[in-house]
């Protein structure tokens, strides 16, 4: 399987409202924003400040209510439904605070998903699996069903789920959210490890300032707006 | 689609899963039942109506109103082709053996002579040959009309009725209108005839076989003062040579031939009859198909609303799903896969339920509707296109749940 390139997306006074009339919630207002190839971004910000509204519209399960997204300097509003969902497929890996794992499967059926919705076969796939499962540690672990596996376990699942079709991109919503102080190190150490080894993008959204410190460039965000961009030297 | 829930959840869904597969069960052993026993009458039916020995039937509506039966043989004897005539005189009468013992009995009024070349193959072996009631013409004493010449007094009783009161060939019977014995006339036995194991229509058991005239003489069905219908019978019945009988357009050139010399009485080949029972039989399934939606409207409605519950649990699976990237089209697929598997095992469910509920009701039921179970055709073809009919209305059921799962905002449905 090959890897996806890492997309060059541009975010041009993106504004993302929910709901209509005096009740409407106003998550992200006017956000400009380009996140080159290859970088390591943190997000912090208070609770509801738009952060995860943010990773969405990123990994294109949610579309601006204004405002230009762009993926390559495509808009993205012009692609149809299913050219995003495709995209999304093949180059976007979500890591979620919760895991997300679905508990009918096991570790690796959760990790051959994605492939199994890219046509990819079966003797591809649990080669695939089991190798991701390996790499983050877990080949142990391939037929455990996720209420067999620790918190940390089930990250490390999701983390080799993410890189399944080997997205360009990772989305990382306070990956480290649910773990205690070892498994956040753990999980950490993987997602900067796997994402040097494919020079992908990684955005990952967090309140830990430790976690965010691994990141290269540093967004923060207070109210629906981006009020911090500093990147490191 | 495998659901995304807790233990509870899953509990919650098996019960649901299991009602949902009763309810189309329910549905779909109500319309086997109800096609496969009505279709296995049907059959019945028509076997009597294929294997019988006459091709043609004259009747008329209303009770005995066929008048003058032994001038009709005759007339109709007469038409080319036409090898026999047989007018049939059916009564309820009351039978007082030697013993007093009183019993109604369907008594069947015939020409001999006539009457056997009519019965099928199947019915031919219950009687005797020849059929031992005296004057096989029954010319003698119906003398032209007059019903004066000498009556032979000969009767034939079904063998359920000679075994039920004990009576042999050689006794005798009186037999009347009246509740009486002292108004009955005394009849000899010669002999007996059986009854086809299976009975459905309105051929009784205990039945008595005599001459045309005996029967009309005795109720009032002949000539002279007070008779209701003079020289009446029920149908009569008409055997043709076997080159016509197998000619359909010589067939229906007697046929016509007959009409006309009646023209106010129903003249029908067997065939027609035939045609006639499939109509109706066609009629019914309709019906019972009908009837039987409603119950298959209730059942899918059911797995509709199941549906939809399972894709309000699995919400976040769902979610997740869609965040992975899995195309719209995989998800309804998997609603849609639960629908139909669903809706197999309720079609299963329901066909082995129909099944076992026939036996069971040909097995334990009692009179007419064991029998008519007994009778029952599992037609393959007929329930196949009853599960398939299940199977597509199920994609139907599973729209609501499938447009509901593909509205769901997915950051929404993973909170």
């Amino acid at each position: 399987m090959t890897a996806t390139r890492p997309p060059r997306i541009e975010l041009a006074a993106v504004a993302r409202t929910y709901g209509e009339g005096a009740e409407s919630v106003r998550a992200l207002r006017g956000v400009d924003l380009t996140l080159e190839p290859g970088e390591f971004v943190s997000v912090e910000g208070p609770s509801g400040c738009g952060k995860t509204t943010l990773l969405n519209l990123l990994g294109l399960l949610d579309a601006p209510s204004a405002g230009e997204l762009s993926w390559d300097g495509r808009p993205v509003g012009a692609r149809s439904d299913r050219e995003r969902t495709h995209l999304r497929l093949e180059g976007v890996g979500f890591i979620f605070q919760r895991f997300y794992l679905l508990p009918t499967l096991t570790a690796r059926e959760n990790v051959e998903l994605p492939m199994r919705a890219l046509g990819v076969g079966r003797a591809e796939r649990a080669r695939r699996a089991s190798a991701l499962l390996g790499e983050v540690g877990l080949t142990a672990r391939e037929r455990a069903f996720p209420h067999q596996l620790s918190g940390g376990e089930e990250q490390r699942v999701a983390v080799a789920r993410a890189l399944a079709n080997d997205p360009g991109l990772l989305l990382a919503d306070e990956p480290t959210g649910e773990l205690d102080t070892g498994n956040t190190r753990a999980i950490l150490d993987l997602l900067v490890r796997v994402r040097a080894a494919r020079d992908a993008t990684l955005v990952l959204v967090t309140h830990n300032p430790e976690v965010a410190a691994r990141a290269r460039r540093h967004l923060g965000m207070l109210d629906g707006r981006i009020v911090h961009d500093a990147r490191e030297a | 689609m495998r659901p995304f829930a807790g233990r509870k959840g899953l509990r919650h869904a098996q019960l649901q899963a299991v009602l949902a597969v009763a309810a189309i069960g329910a549905a779909v052993a109500l319309p086997v039942v109800l096609v496969s026993v009505g279709g296995g009458v049907f059959d019945h039916e028509l076997a009597d109506v294929q294997n019988a020995g006459y091709q043609i039937a004259v009747s008329a509506a209303g009770d005995h109103s066929i008048a003058d039966a032994h001038s009709d043989v005759a007339r109709f004897s007469a038409i080319s082709g036409v090898t026999f005539v047989s007018p049939v005189l059916s009564v309820a009468v009351n039978a007082f053996n030697a013993t007093g013992s009183e019993s109604p009995v369907l008594a069947e009024g015939i020409i001999p002579g006539q009457f056997a070349p009519t019965l099928g193959p199947s019915e031919a072996g219950l009687f005797p040959n020849p059929i031992p009631l005296g004057d096989p013409t029954d010319e003698l004493h119906y003398d032209h009309g007059t019903y004066a010449g000498p009556a032979t007094y000969d009767v034939l009783v079904s063998s359920p009725y000679a075994a039920a009161y004990h009576v042999q060939v050689g006794a005798t019977l009186a037999l009347g209108l009246a509740d009486a014995r002292s108004g009955a006339t005394e009849y000899n036995v010669t002999g007996e005839f059986g009854v086809p194991p299976t009975i459905l229509g309105p051929v009784g058991a205990f039945a008595i076989l005599l001459p045309l005239s005996d029967l009309q003489v005795m109720t009032g069905y002949a000539n002279g003062t007070g008779t209701i219908v003079s020289d009446a019978v029920d149908t009569i019945q008409i055997v043709v040579a076997g080159n016509i009988a197998t000619n359909p357009g010589a067939l229906q050139s007697v046929q016509n031939s007959i009409q006309a010399l009646v023209p106010y009485y129903g003249v029908s080949s067997l065939g027609q009859e035939a045609a006639q029972l499939q109509s109706a039989d066609s009629v019914l399934t309709g019906f019972y198909l009908a009837l039987s939606s409603v119950g298959l409207a209730v059942g899918l409605l059911f797995l509709a609303l199941v549906l939809l519950r399972r894709v309000e649990m699995d919400r976040r699976s769902i979610g997740i799903r869609r965040a992975i990237g899995l195309p719209r089209r995989s998800i309804a697929a998997g609603i849609v896969a639960d629908g139909l598997v669903l809706a197999a095992a309720g079609a299963v469910a329901g066909l082995v339920g129909g099944y076992v509920l026939v036996e069971a009701i040909a097995t334990y039921a009692t009179s007419t509707v064991q029998e008519a179970a007994q009778l029952a055709v599992f037609d393959p073809v007929l329930l196949g296109e009853i599960a398939a009919g299940v199977l597509g209305l199920s994609v139907l059921a599973s729209a609501v749940a499938t447009r509901s799962a593909l509205r769901l905002e997915i950051g929404e449905a993973l909170r």
